[in-house]
């Protein structure tokens, strides 16, 4: 990539402009309703994310609402280089994390070659999302912490073995495994979205 | 991603409704209270730091109040701008009048000895020059002087500077006269000899 597209896109970056751009410089302020507000607005894809880390309606709530606390503490570090909502996101990513650490889950460390597991194919084209839905939460912790992050978080390998502190190599031997791991609950559940 | 991979396709073609997943009831009231909680620590903290910092500022106003008023030197630094033309060794003690006046005088007596040779037109310009620059100094050094008398007028050392400030000056000058005079009379006796 030239260096020059790079900083282009960098400054475009550094320009970002939230949808709620004036909510957010209320909640600046320390504007108690405009606080009230921006939860309404993203409670859901955070506490989905927050969910789908730790897999309890109970502690993802918790750490969801901790999340939200901290960034209005710290909304002063929001420098508006990312959206609010990947901010946000990343704090809540890293606090459900920490939670999950309590509970002494051990990311796997995987010393297998990543090209010794192959791919199975899965041959039905639609399955209902809640049928998926439900076997991800299925999953075991570690595998199913690595395919959100990748899958539905959008992070890279690089960016979930630094912050699982396990290797790049072992976080695609993870993901490869869990989604090998998702085909087989799903074979038999298909569903057509039309039912 | 692979092409083939049904997996990935079907999530993230499902994104959006992935991440609708709605909390137990309550919720929202269960995040007014730790916002309300969140608020009322921030309010309470601003107004220990808001009460601290006003505190300061009064305690250090107070203070500098109390020190223009009680203080025995600000009184003197606070007008000694206007007496700074008038402070003499004579002002500040009377035992020191006698020794300025020896100073004054005899300083006196080298500047006329100097203006005497000037208007007998047997100055060049550079030896004028000169002697212009040494008084321009000397008159600077005792603006300076003075205007620390006028602050520590008890000062040993200042009056000691004082007294080394006129001790040199009438050096100086006693000096620049004798060696021209010397020369003039050289050159005199040079011509005259001719």
């Amino acid at each position: 990539m030239p260096s020059s597209f790079i900083q282009s896109f960098k400054i475009l970056n550094t320009l970002y402009k939230n949808i709620h751009q004036e909510i957010i410089d209320r909640c600046r302020e320390g504007n108690r309703q405009s606080q009230s507000q921006l939860y309404k607005l993203y409670y859901k894809a955070m506490y989905s994310v927050s969910f789908r880390i730790l897999n309890d309606r109970m502690e993802a709530e918790d750490v969801m609402q901790e999340a939200f606390l901290s960034a209005f503490r710290n909304i002063e570090n929001y420098k508006g280089e990312v959206s609010f909502g990947a901010w946000l996101k990343r704090i809540v990513v890293n606090r459900s994390l920490d939670q999950l650490k309590k509970r002494r889950i051990k990311f796997e460390e995987v010393t297998e070659k990543t090209a010794q597991i192959s791919e199975s194919e899965m041959e039905t084209t639609a399955v209902n999302i809640q049928t998926v839905k439900e076997a991800i939460q299925d999953l075991p912790d570690g595998y199913r912490v690595v395919l959100s992050l990748f899958l539905i978080e959008g992070y890279d390998h690089k960016e979930i073995s630094s912050i699982l502190g396990i290797t790049n190599s072992s976080s695609r031997t993870q993901l490869l495994r869990a989604k090998n791991k998702l085909r087989n609950s799903l074979a038999g559940k298909e569903l057509f979205l039309n039912n | 991603m692979k092409k083939n991979d049904k997996i990935e396709e079907l999530i993230f073609n499902n994104r959006e409704q992935l991440n609708e997943l709605e909390p137990d009831e309550g919720h929202f009231e269960r995040f007014e209270t730790k916002l309300e909680n969140l608020h009322k620590k921030r309010h309470f903290s601003f107004n220990i730091i808001w009460k601290v910092a006003a505190a300061a500022v009064f305690i250090l106003l107070l203070t500098n109040q109390a020190y223009l008023y009680f203080s025995p030197n600000s009184e003197i630094s606070f007008f000694s701008s206007k007496k700074t033309n008038s402070v003499t060794l004579a002002s500040v003690s009377p035992k020191y009048k006698e020794v300025e006046f020896y100073f004054t005088n005899a300083i006196n007596v080298e500047l006329e000895q100097w203006n005497t040779l000037k208007s007998k037109g047997l100055l060049s310009k550079e030896e004028q020059n000169m002697m212009n620059n040494e008084l321009n100094e000397f008159e600077n050094r005792y603006k300076e002087i003075q205007k620390d008398l006028a602050a520590n007028p008890n000062d040993k050392r200042v009056i000691n500077a004082m007294l080394e400030y006129y001790r040199a000056k009438l050096s100086v000058l006693n000096m620049i006269v004798k060696k021209l005079e010397e020369v003039k009379q050289k050159k005199n006796n040079y011509e005259t000899n001719i």
